[in-house]
């Protein structure tokens, strides 16, 4: 009977604890944020949607190697030999290009969000945007295209006859 | 019918494999007697994701998300095992910052995974406030790992040779300022719930798991630590710049009941989180500067083989690499700490309630990424 009622005055006992500390944080600044209409601050290093700037690619294909899910689609052609070799920007090193580059697709349905082919890049052209809001309603909305004389976004024309690599579209 | 002739039959329930206690997707296979256990099957497998294979078809450097995936609430532990193996297998040194690095991003982590493990077994257990207000500090430790690698839950930052990116300017006073705010925080969880009557009547003497027990099983971390064996690789086998820094192992002492239940497996993990916050201090202080990252100009090992351990939130793991001298590894075995407490779960549920059960599993913090791979 005693042990009975020491547990419950126990019991008691704890949970008022317990209540007056949870009381406490109601005072407290709310811990939560109202997301689709605050949204939160973002480092500069957050790894969010790919981008790539085409006209400081060199074409070298190094991120298609790097990348462990193999995402990155890209058909670089040699440059004739009468035709004109372009720099790259000032800030990317003013490297050679000496590929069209048609096609540079990458596949947001594979996509890892490593980070692993903008370490590699030479030129920093292919870069990490803290965009994360591209959900769309069907799943070829999700292959977007860089390639040169194309509008960065969603692609438009699927496996066209100059693409080398074909995208699987079901 | 005469109550001579009737007969008692046990009975087989399936708990899982979206029981929300299981931490993932774990079916139990509970043979019961009335309410009494009498087997616990655990069924796993149904998060595989062939890591092994996986990697065998990869660069060494493309394996690192990949090890991400497997302990995902630890992903830098993780992530610094494999490197270390791999460095193992290059036979490279890593520059001291790099080192530093790393072991503040892994106690942080260590820290993040222990809020985890100790809120969600509070929820187990029927109480829901402690799981917030870990949730609500975990938080902070995950902003601190996006400003410096730009992910909040797999990381890939720390690389073979060192880690991604240097240090984001500000980010020390940050962790400082993290350290300040949460040691009080652990205090207001051992009131609510450490301490709490209610609490302990639930886990202690429940799922006790004797030290020979758990040590024929090969359970490792604070499974083990809760029995009462002071086994610890980063004091033991010391790995990174361990020696350098000073911190308790924390045991079981059997303090609510029996040395090795789950009071004392819980208790382990939230003073572990202590011990990471000393360590965390003290490694801000002595970071040295220099570079970040070893120049490597490719990462292609000599044939051979490394095996290489570290102590990760939930116990040791470990990686078994195999090279044949090409670019990607010939054989990765990962030795998951998670797979071996499953593989006690059978030993410890026996004739324990079923309500118990949810607590055993529950204290024995798996993380089924990991048990399946």
């Amino acid at each position: 009977m005693r042990t009975y009622f020491y547990e419950l005055y126990q019991s008691l006992d704890a949970i008022l604890k317990g209540m007056l500390l949870t009381a406490k944080v109601a005072f407290l600044k709310k811990a939560t944020i109202q997301y689709p209409f605050v949204k939160r601050a973002l480092p500069p290093r957050t790894r969010g949607q790919l981008f790539c700037n085409i006209n400081d690619c060199i074409g070298c294909k190094l991120c298609a190697i790097a990348c462990p899910v193999d995402c990155i689609y890209i058909t670089a052609n040699k440059k004739g030999p009468t035709e004109e070799v372009n720099f790259t920007s000032e800030t990317s090193g003013k490297k050679p290009r000496r590929f069209h580059l048609p096609q540079f697709d990458i596949d947001f349905t594979l996509c890892c969000w490593c980070g692993l082919c903008t370490d590699v890049c030479p030129t920093s052209c292919l870069y990490m945007t803290p965009n994360y809001e591209f959900s769309v309603q069907n799943r070829q909305a999700l292959i977007w295209q860089f390639g040169e004389s194309q509008k960065p976004g969603p692609k438009e024309d699927f496996n066209r006859p100059q693409d080398q690599l074909k995208l699987y579209v079901a | 019918m005469e109550p001579s002739e009737l007969k008692t039959q046990e009975l087989h329930i399936n708990m899982g494999p979206q029981h929300p206690s299981t931490h993932g997707v774990l079916r139990v296979e509970l043979v019961t007697d009335g309410e009494i256990v009498k087997r616990a099957i655990p069924h796993i497998g149904y998060l595989h994701r062939c890591f092994e294979k996986h990697a065998e078809n990869i660069d060494y450097m493309g394996v690192m998300p990949f090890v991400d995936r497997m302990d995902y609430v630890a992903s830098m532990n993780n992530d610094q095992t494999y490197a270390i193996t791999v460095e193992k297998l290059l036979g490279i040194e890593v520059p001291k910052r790099a080192e530093y690095i790393r072991v503040i991003m892994a106690e942080l982590n260590r820290i993040s995974s222990h809020l985890l493990a100790v809120g969600t077994y509070g929820l187990d257990i029927g109480t829901f406030t402690p799981f917030f207000w870990c949730f609500r500090d975990r938080e902070l430790i995950l902003d601190i790992f996006e400003m410096a690698s730009g992910a909040r839950l797999l990381y890939n930052y720390l690389w073979i040779g060192g880690v991604w990116m240097d240090l984001t300017p500000g980010i020390e006073e940050k962790i400082s300022e993290f350290c300040t705010y949460f040691e009080p925080k652990i205090a207001e969880l051992d009131t609510l719930l450490s301490y709490n009557p209610i609490f302990i009547q639930r886990t202690a003497n429940v799922g006790v798991i004797p030290l020979e027990t758990a040590l024929s099983y090969g359970l490792t971390g604070p499974n083990l630590r809760g029995s009462g064996k002071k086994w610890d690789l980063r004091r033991d086998e010391p790995y990174s710049v361990y020696p350098e820094l000073d911190f308790d192992v924390q045991v079981g002492r059997g303090e609510q009941g029996t040395v090795g239940d789950c009071w004392d497996r819980y208790i382990v993990r939230v003073r572990e989180m202590r011990e990471s916050l000393k360590i965390v201090r003290q490694s801000l202080k002595q970071i040295p500067p220099g570079p970040h990252r070893a120049t490597l100009r490719r990462v292609q090992p000599r044939a051979g083989e490394a095996y290489a351990k570290t102590e990760n939130p939930r116990g040791e793991l470990g990686f078994y690499i195999v090279s044949d001298g090409s670019l990607t590894p010939y054989r990765i075995k990962g030795k998951s700490p998670c797979f071996t407490s499953i593989s006690a779960l059978d030993e410890i549920c026996r004739d324990a309630m079923i309500a118990d059960v949810v607590a055993i599993i529950g204290s024995l913090d798996i993380v089924l990424g990991e048990v399946d791979r």
